[in-house]
């Protein structure tokens, strides 16, 4: 099937919550490190601290979630999956 | 009022509840001082309700008014019927009956209610079965129910002290289903690394085999032909005979010999009553569970292959459930596991201890909220911590509510309660928060006091300033058991959460209609199926609900622009909703939340067509010589045979065993869809090196170096998947050949006309055709005007009238969204 802007525009989707940018680490942060800032932000987010209603990622800023932060960690604590947003996590810092 | 957090174990045969306090888990007994409450309902013909030990004493002398094993139901639409009384009940009313009496024993000891608690479900339930407990636990009386699935409860109850590191397998055998879970402890974390069981392999099993046992000797002895499995004017009689072996299973766990005794079981031919006296040794009972015991331990082993983690790496065995109190099951596993089985642990309320744990972890305390006329004077704040956790110096986040006279605080800081620790003082902000890291003394109950202070240093005094964090064992999130996603037109899967997901989970897609909806008619509904599963086809997944598009504003033309949203909580119910930009309208009416139920007759048509269709395969496997199908096939004509055996039982009107079969079918026929696979894994490999040569053609020309690196990756793991023969693997690393493929085609400025052309070419599949004519009329006075923008827009709108075929349509629960 040839036109594919949706599966375009859903990728991007996913890939802009890559959980390094929603927790703001870089991509050697260990899993303590993650739990630790994962467990901050969502303190946060439950607090309603304006500080965490938002991440940057290279498309701009886009707001911040519970579900987003919690999906985030449990992504990176799994070996796997974790090599391959590091794989997106690096494209998307080098310009 | 120290914090409380309730765990409870609501059981297919037991149920069980338990507190931790921060310290210690305490199991709560029923008034009859035992642990183990039977999850048993029975309504008289008053009305009247009776729960746990006391029904569970009319099962047998008045089965049609007693209920037990609707845990099993749970998520269907079946109702019970109690005919005594007139009453007919769904599984999670009765499930709240057994609930209020565990929660009724947990008042009478902490005196109060408690409001809040998790509760424990099987790890592979769904989640309309899911849904079901948690309303249970709504009309039992609680505010708040979280579930957590039973393997992760009982590693958490058995590690949560402990600073082991290594992998651990849980063992849980329940009356019914056999779970069996791979967890890993890292720096006392608890990672769930995956999980496998058998739906059809319990505790029932073995009493059933027993029960077999017996009916042969019966046979032998008296010449009860009329005692059988699949006549209901046997049921009462065959329940006196299984209460009995259950009881001599039991006892041949500690003794070599033991007797099935029932007196007056029944009446012979000759009108005597039949006295039950039959005498079995250990070694007997052995030699008919054998075989469960082996497939029990198949199940672990297959596991262990599937996480690539050899026996030697596990450094315990936990086992969960009465049925593995069986020597020679312990013995067995045992054995495979070098005897490194976790000691001090009790199989039969371990589950409800791990949730307790759990609660904390979640802080879920179950204390009601005091009145406001109790609260204490002071400045309100709102402390955000980790009740339990793994992590010695976690942060600690809070946030001042002052009253309209009050100011907020300057600064603030934390002492631990042994003054071998205090934070430094930090600025609170203006909106009245402030951020603190603390450290904690490992493995026990820390105390911490807050306190604040004005401008000028003098305290404010503060509501509420202490709050205790435990060091232990941490699992942030429950799992998602198995995928969620939405079925497509073409029967493919758009999977929105992939199995292991932390709950709570939001993700919003974007999909397109693949068909009109006319305005102002009632009847013209689209469909966006919502399904549970790991299958790549969609009708091989499980419905769990349909968000329904109808009574549209103005008429929605095939090509629609849809955002799909879907929400699961922590425990696991969901939310959906469908937002249509284009006519500024959402829908959020998810019509089906069920476990479908089919009848007797429709099950008992599709075993004779999965029969035939195996039968088929199996025949065909042997003649072709396919190995890798023929080993795929060997697990089906023993799921067959337990498939005919739960007919059987479902003709003597056992509601379990219908549903049981149900499931059982799907199995069956998913082992089916992986031979037939199998059979065509020639074509594959042609379509995986017809599909590498294409894509380095194009990836070469117009691929970008991060597009190349992504193909290069794609390209290796397809070479694995060749030499293993993994079909699923290839089939996925083919797709994201594929991908890339077709970015890099997509990059080429001629590509617009080959999209086109293909439009052209196949016209005849086009939902739409007059539609879809028009289009291609336009299309080629753009493509010979070499207008590439107008084509483009023109492909757009071609896209979503190509959605699949009719049959693949029908076949993905009627989806009407690509």
């Amino acid at each position: 099937m040839p036109e594919k802007n949706l599966a375009a525009e859903n990728m991007l989707r996913r890939h802009l919550a890559n959980p390094f940018l929603v927790l703001s680490l870089p991509v050697d942060a260990g899993i303590e490190q993650i739990e630790r800032q994962g467990q901050k932000i969502l303190m946060m987010l439950a607090a309603g601290m304006s500080e965490s209603a938002s991440y940057e990622t290279p498309l701009g800023t886009r707001s911040l979630s519970e579900e987003l932060v919690r999906e985030a960690i449990a992504e990176l604590r799994d070996p796997d999956r974790r090599l391959i947003h590091e794989w997106w996590a690096r494209a998307w810092r080098k310009p | 009022m120290k914090s409380m957090y309730i765990g409870i174990d609501l059981g297919t045969t037991n149920s069980t509840i338990a507190s931790f306090d921060g310290e210690a888990v305490n199991v709560i007994a029923n008034p009859f001082g035992e642990n183990l409450t039977p999850s048993v309902v029975r309504i008289d013909p008053r009305g009247g309700t009776t729960i746990g030990r006391r029904a569970y004493r009319f099962l047998e002398s008045d089965p049609l008014n007693t209920r037990s094993e609707f845990k099993r139901l749970m998520g269907t639409e079946t109702k019970l019927e109690f005919p005594m009384a007139q009453q007919s009940f769904l599984p999670e009313e009765l499930s709240a009956q057994v609930l209020s009496s565990l929660l009724s024993d947990a008042s009478d000891l902490l005196g109060y209610q408690p409001k809040k608690a998790v509760i424990s479900t099987p790890a592979l339930f769904e989640l309309p079965q899911n849904h079901a407990t948690v309303q249970a636990g709504k009309l039992a009386g609680l505010e708040e129910v979280v579930l957590i699935q039973e393997p992760i409860a009982s590693a958490i109850a058995a590690g949560w002290r402990k600073e082991l590191g290594g992998m651990w397998l849980i063992f849980d055998l329940g009356g019914g289903t056999l779970d069996v879970s791979l967890l890993e402890t890292k720096d006392e974390r608890l990672r769930v690394v995956d999980h496998g069981g058998d739906n059809f392999l319990g505790g029932k099993d073995f009493d059933n085999a027993m029960v077999d046992w017996a009916l042969a000797k019966l046979h032998e002895q008296f010449g009860l032909s009329e005692v059988r499995r699949d006549n209901p004017e046997s049921r009462s009689i065959l329940n006196r005979l299984k209460a009995a072996c259950e009881q001599t299973k039991i006892e041949l766990s500690r003794v070599q010999r033991s007797m099935i005794s029932v007196p007056e079981l029944c009446r012979d031919a000759a009108g005597n009553s039949v006295e039950v006296e039959l005498e079995i040794t250990r070694a007997d009972y052995e030699a008919l569970i054998e075989s469960l015991v082996a497939r029990g331990l198949a199940v672990c082993l297959a596991l262990l292959e599937k996480a690539k983690v050899t026996p030697d790496e596990i450094i315990h065995v936990v086992f969960v459930g009465g049925p593995t109190l069986t020597p020679l099951l312990r013995q067995r596993i045992g054995d495979a596991f070098g005897g490194r089985i976790a000691e001090g642990i009790d199989p039969m309320t371990i589950v409800a201890r791990g949730a307790a744990l759990y609660a904390a972890t979640a802080g879920l305390d179950a204390r009601p909220n005091e009145p406001a006329a109790q609260q204490p004077a002071g400045l309100a704040v709102r402390v955000e911590y980790p009740p339990v956790t793994a992590d010695a110096e976690p942060f600690v986040v809070g946030r001042f509510i002052p009253g309209p006279d009050e100011l907020l605080p300057a600064k603030v800081l934390i002492k631990r309660d042994d003054s071998q620790f205090s934070t430094p003082e930090a600025t609170v902000t203006a909106e009245g928060t402030f951020v603190l890291q603390l450290q904690l003394q490992r493995h026990v109950r820390n105390l911490f006091h807050l306190s604040a202070f004005s401008e000028t240093g003098a305290p404010i005094p503060i509501q509420a300033p202490d709050f205790a964090i435990v060091h232990g064992v941490s699992i942030a999130d429950p799992p998602l058991s198995r995928s969620v996603g939405v079925a497509l037109s073409d029967d493919t899967v758009h999977v929105y959460f992939k199995k292991g997901t932390a709950l709570p989970a939001r993700k919003t897609f974007a999909h397109q209609t693949i068909r009109t909806v006319v305005a102002g008619s009632a009847e013209d509904l689209l469909s966006v199926p919502i399904i549970q599963g790991e299958f790549h086809r969609a009708h091989r997944n499980g419905l769990i609900g349909t968000l329904t598009i109808g009574g549209v504003k103005q008429t929605l033309p095939a090509g629609s622009r849809m955002e799909v949203t879907l929400h699961l909580d922590r425990s696991g119910q969901m939310q959906a909703r469908a937002d249509i930009p284009s006519i500024g309208q959402s829908f959020e009416n998810i019509v089906h939340i069920l476990v479908p139920t089919a009848t007797l007759e429709t099950l008992e048509q599709g075993l004779a067509s999965t029969e035939k269709r195996s039968a088929d395969l199996l025949r065909k496997g042997f003649s072709s010589g396919e190995k890798s199908a023929v080993k795929i096939l060997e697990s089906v004509p023993g799921l067959m045979l337990e498939a005919r055996r739960c007919i059987e039982s479902a003709r003597g009107d056992d509601p379990d065993a219908q549903q049981r079969l149900h499931r059982l079918l799907n199995e069956i026929d998913s082992a089916l869809d992986a031979a037939e696979e199998a059979f065509e894994w020639p074509q594959l490999v042609n379509e995986a090196n017809e599909q590498i040569q294409i894509a380095m053609a194009w990836v070469s020309g117009w691929g970008t170096p991060a597009e190349q690196r992504l193909l290069d990756q794609a390209m290796e793991k397809a070479s694995t998947a060749l030499q293993t023969a993994d079909a699923l693997e290839l089939d996925r690393q083919v797709k994201s050949i594929k991908a890339v493929t077709l970015a890099a085609v997509n990059r080429n400025p001629e590509s617009v006309y080959y999209d086109f052309e293909w439009y052209v070419e196949n016209i005849t599949l086009a939902t739409d055709l007059p539609r879809a004519t028009e289009l291609i009329n336009k299309g080629r006075g753009a493509a010979s005007n070499r207008d590439r923008d107008a084509l483009r827009a023109i492909n757009r709108q071609l896209y979503p009238l190509f959605p699949g075929t009719e049959e693949e349509r029908s076949k993905s629960y009627g989806s009407g969204v690509h």
